[in-house]
């Protein structure tokens, strides 16, 4: 059963002190999948890590790695690896006794382990840097230094927390991909945490959205970016994330500051909603919204105009530069099946 | 002369007028061993004068040999400074990583018995030992010694395992080290030269020591310290016999200042920043 590697989290609940920082989390994983942990700072996510590695106790609930309940397990008899956010490399020892160093622990044989580090190093090419020391590396170096110790022993289960966030922008994009190819390529199940939605959204099979130590919504990162769950994962998915108004629906009619629309076939009581529009979805159009333009932001190949619109900005963003100026009044529209309507009360998405 | 290079100038000559005040006994102890009695008393003093090795030989291999004596001090030094640190690195590793509820009265118990004056202990401690009959023997002088160094040492090495962060042993439980290989392999490596500085000063202090040595010690247990008076007696004093005695002494002290030199200063810069910037 080697590299099975399945996942299942139930009612897992973590305090600290009178602050609950895991509000009764479920999740489930299944074997090979690359499953991105979400959420901005502070939401859990490395805290659910930890309790999945057995190096934080739990307040109540179980956690099973491939059917077997492993919650009272110590870390080291669980079969994780792990990389952590600062690498945790062993200074004192060279690149090749650090990624030795989990198979001499279980006592495998000199020539096996010599194999295998060599293998792993070469994975993620830093075989010709055996010989030195953690500190006479880069920080992407050390990286791989730590990925090396963590695939070395083929767990079932990899851990990584944030593992590109002490990289410089260029080599996080690289490194992103090789990852995935590396864990493609090792058949293991991944658990990653992250607080970029960008990376999640890119590297993940599925994805977990953290909010202040609940899960709020699971799925594919295509599917969340279609659907949404809530108000909070719509204004955190997306770059741009979604722009959010407060709109009116009355008599299967939607206004949005005053100005009506047409709306979009939901079931859905009338009263006040949230309106939701991805700013790709948003045009410049004849008539619609009323806006002026505040700031147009020219990134080569796409540009972002930011809206006023009743004196709340949005922002829109479209592959052909639009012929607007900052000041302008424009109109903006957008097909009624782009809208995503949210309750404004409990921020839940309502269906249509 | 810019103001940066006059700086350096004071500096320099500061250093150099305490390098003389602290080196002047130590020069004039030096001079001293190798003269006879009579050049030694001769006034003025002389600077020029034939050197003899005499003295160390009497001190050495006389009748009054302090050789025993340097054995007695290396038994004593020894013993409690491997004792202490056998007892004291485990204890600060747990104190450093766990939430112990007397971290803190354990710290103010440590720095208090640092600054207890040693001689209102004496007389209790004469009297404990004296009850249990270990007066004049290893085990007393030794567990006396430890009543000191061990809250020492461990306070000493508690900062250098806090350093280490967490996520060093966490690393190795995943890598399936668990509890004592972690810190065999992962932890203690990475605080050597904690151990270091801490042997030493642990280990000085016991050499060195004089007044619990001359009190609880005897004819059986007589370090060096104390046997060296057997140099000054009610007559006379014998200046250069006692001059050798305290160059060899001094010897293992200097040779282990020198081997472990880079350490020492390492050891207190770091404890130094650390001490400024530390919360409770
Ligand atoms: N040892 C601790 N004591 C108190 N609060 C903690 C401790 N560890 C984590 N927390 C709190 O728990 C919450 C979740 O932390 P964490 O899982 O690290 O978040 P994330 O990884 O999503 O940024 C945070 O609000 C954090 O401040
Ligand atoms: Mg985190």
């Amino acid at each position: 059963m080697a590299n099975a590697g399945r996942v299942s989290m139930r009612g897992i609940v973590k305090r600290h002190g009178s602050f609950t920082a895991l509000h009764g989390i479920d999740l489930d994983i299944a074997p090979g999948e690359f499953f991105a942990l979400l959420g901005p700072s502070g939401s859990g996510k490395t805290t659910t890590l930890r309790i999945l590695a057995g190096l934080e106790p739990l307040d109540a609930g179980q956690v099973m790695l491939d059917g077997v309940d492993v919650t009272a397990r110590e870390p080291g008899e669980r079969d994780v690896a792990m990389v952590f956010q600062s690498y945790a490399l062993y200074p004192h020892m060279t690149v090749y006794e650090n990624i030795a160093f989990p198979l001499r622990m279980v006592g495998t044989a000199k020539g096996e382990t010599d194999r295998a580090v060599k293998d792993a190093a070469a994975k993620v090419h830093i075989d010709h840097l055996l010989a030195r020391r953690p500190g006479e590396l880069s920080g992407g170096q050390q990286q791989r230094c730590a990925l090396a110790r963590a695939i070395v022993r083929k767990p079932r289960l990899f851990l990584l927390d944030e593992p590109l966030s002490n990289l410089d922008a260029k080599l996080r994009l690289e490194t992103r991909v090789e990852l995935r190819k590396l864990q493609r390529a090792l058949g293991v199940t991944a658990v990653y945490v992250t607080h970029d939605q960008e990376e999640a959204m890119t590297i993940a099979d599925r994805v977990a959205v953290f909010m202040d130590g609940r899960i709020v919504q699971v799925g594919r990162p295509q599917d969340i970016f279609a659907r949404p769950a809530t108000s909070v994962v719509a204004a955190f998915i997306g770059s741009p994330p979604m722009n959010l108004l407060p709109a009116d629906l009355r008599d299967g009619e939607l206004r949005v500051a005053g100005v009506p629309l047409p709306a979009p076939r939901m079931a859905g009581r009338d009263g006040p909603i949230t309106l939701g529009v991805r700013p790709a979805a948003l045009r410049i159009a004849e008539r619609g919204l009323p806006a002026r333009v505040y700031l147009v932001e020219n990134l080569g190949d796409t540009t972002i105009v930011d809206l006023d619109v009743a004196g709340q900005v949005i922002k829109l963003r479209t592959e052909q530069a639009p012929n607007v100026r900052e000041g302008d009044h424009v109109h903006v529209a957008f097909a009624p099946e782009a809208m995503h309507v949210f309750d404004p009360a409990t921020g839940q998405r309502r269906e249509g | 002369m810019t103001g940066k290079r006059l700086r350096t100038v004071v500096l320099v000559a500061i250093a150099a007028v305490l390098l003389a005040i602290w080196a002047f006994p130590v020069l004039w102890a030096l001079l001293t061993s190798f003269k006879t009695e009579r050049d030694v008393l001769a006034y003025p003093p002389t600077v020029i004068f034939t050197p003899t090795l005499r003295n160390y030989a009497d001190v050495l291999f006389g009748s009054a040999s302090l050789l025993p004596n340097l054995l007695s001090s290396v038994i004593v030094a020894g013993v409690s400074t491997f004792v202490t640190l056998l007892l004291a690195i485990p204890a600060a590793y747990a104190l450093a990583r766990l939430e112990l509820p007397a971290k803190r009265a354990s710290g103010f118990y440590v720095l208090a018995t640092q600054m207890l004056p040693p001689v209102g202990l004496i007389i209790p401690y004469y009297l404990v030992l004296q009850k249990v009959g270990m007066l004049d023997t290893y085990t007393g002088l030794i567990v006396i010694y430890l009543t000191f160094s061990l809250p020492f040492a461990i306070w000493l090495l508690v900062s250098y395992f806090e350093d280490i962060p967490r996520e060093m042993e966490e690393a190795a439980l995943l890598d399936r080290a668990g509890r004592f290989r972690a810190l065999w392999y992962v932890i203690l490596p990475q605080v050597r030269g904690g151990i270091a500085v801490t042997t030493i000063f642990v280990f000085l202090n016991a050499w060195n020591e004089f007044l619990f040595a001359v009190v609880l010690g005897g004819n059986r247990v007589r370090p060096v310290t104390v046997a060296m008076f057997n140099y000054i007696s009610v007559e006379q004093t014998l200046w250069a016999k006692l001059a050798a005695g305290a160059m060899l002494a001094m010897a293992p002290v200097i040779l282990l200042g020198l081997i472990a030199q880079r350490h020492i200063v390492k050891g207190l810069t770091v404890g130094a920043v650390k001490g400024g910037g530390r919360r409770a």
